[in-house]
């Protein structure tokens, strides 16, 4: 088993930081590398177990399902059900919390899976840094920290 | 029961914070409100199940027991069995977690308790002002001072006043 783990710190409040990223269809809102992403089956998009599609910016189509949101830990859970990477059982996690003696938010974004031992490090790489930290970079830039 | 979440960001990585907090018989070192700190029975402090036995500032004597230390997962849990001040049914965590993109740390410190009807109030804003943030003031200044002077990220001295 595979694990990315990246956190950083947000500087606004948990409450707007968490509106901008809790709507499991509005990747390419605020993440640079997604566009293009719809709801299969017409569902909402914080209805537990719906599928999101989208595309990358180089086109690539991910297919994803929710497994867990949580309006009140500011939790979201999700797993990857397509993909072209080399990849199984990936099962991801965005947590919010908040930091008490600033007006800000502390962010962690973390992912498991399985796949090739050769495989493991450029994923891990990948994920980590186009994935993850530049969602957080975004987010930074966007609230201006 | 009274719920108090305190955290905070501090610049620093999350080992060199934790090789302070997980002193459990330490406490009186950096923390402003304590002062004479020892473990009952001449136990190891990192040994689950320990006492400290503590006085305060005021005189006060106060005895805590840890419930939970991990050096895997940064966190330590202790529960306060005696007490002058009315804080029943006392259990606090602490928790270290890494700020990856900034080598930084984020620390969280909760505790829930009961309190005597009417002192809520008062009694939250104790333990949230004078131990959790007064807590956070204090490792903060340490690490700066530390960083000033430059006198290496293990050499814990008493953090001046």
């Amino acid at each position: 088993m595979a694990r990315v783990y990246v956190s950083s710190v947000i500087s606004a409040p948990l409450g707007v930081v968490w509106d901008r990223v809790r709507d499991f269809n509005g990747l390419p809102k605020w993440h640079p590398r997604m566009r293009e992403s719809r709801i299969e089956d017409g569902l909402p998009s914080d209805k537990v177990g719906c599928i999101r599609n989208f595309k990358l910016q180089n086109g690539d189509v991910i297919r994803e399902q929710l497994l867990g949101l949580n309006d009140y830990d500011k939790v979201c859970t999700y797993g990857i059900l397509e993909s072209p990477m080399p990849i199984t059982d990936y099962v991801a996690t965005l947590r919010l919390t908040p930091v008490t003696d600033g007006d800000s938010c502390f962010a962690q974004w973390s992912a498991e899976f399985e796949c090739a031992t050769d495989d493991e490090s450029e994923l891990q790489n990948r994920l980590s840094s186009d994935v993850f930290q530049a969602g957080f970079d975004a987010l930074k830039q966007h609230f201006g920290s | 029961m009274v719920k108090v979440v305190c955290s905070t960001v501090l610049s620093v990585p999350v080992e060199d914070v934790w090789k302070i907090l997980r002193g459990f018989n330490r406490f009186d070192v950096w923390h402003p409100a304590m002062e004479v700190s020892q473990i009952e029975r001449g136990d190891s402090p990192d040994r689950v199940g320990c006492i400290r036995k503590f006085r305060l500032a005021d005189g006060s004597e106060l005895r805590e027991q840890l419930l939970a230390l991990s050096d895997e997962e940064k966190t330590l849990s202790y529960c306060l069995l005696d007490t002058p001040i009315p804080l029943f049914n006392y259990v606090s965590h602490i928790s270290l977690l890494p700020v990856t993109d900034s080598n930084g740390t984020f620390w969280e410190w909760k505790g829930r308790f009961d309190v005597p009807k009417g002192s809520a109030d008062e009694l939250t804003e104790l333990v949230s002002k004078h131990i959790y943030n007064a807590g956070f003031q204090a490792i903060r200044k340490h690490f700066e001072t530390q960083q000033t002077i430059d006198n290496g990220p293990h050499n814990f001295s008493r953090v001046p006043e």
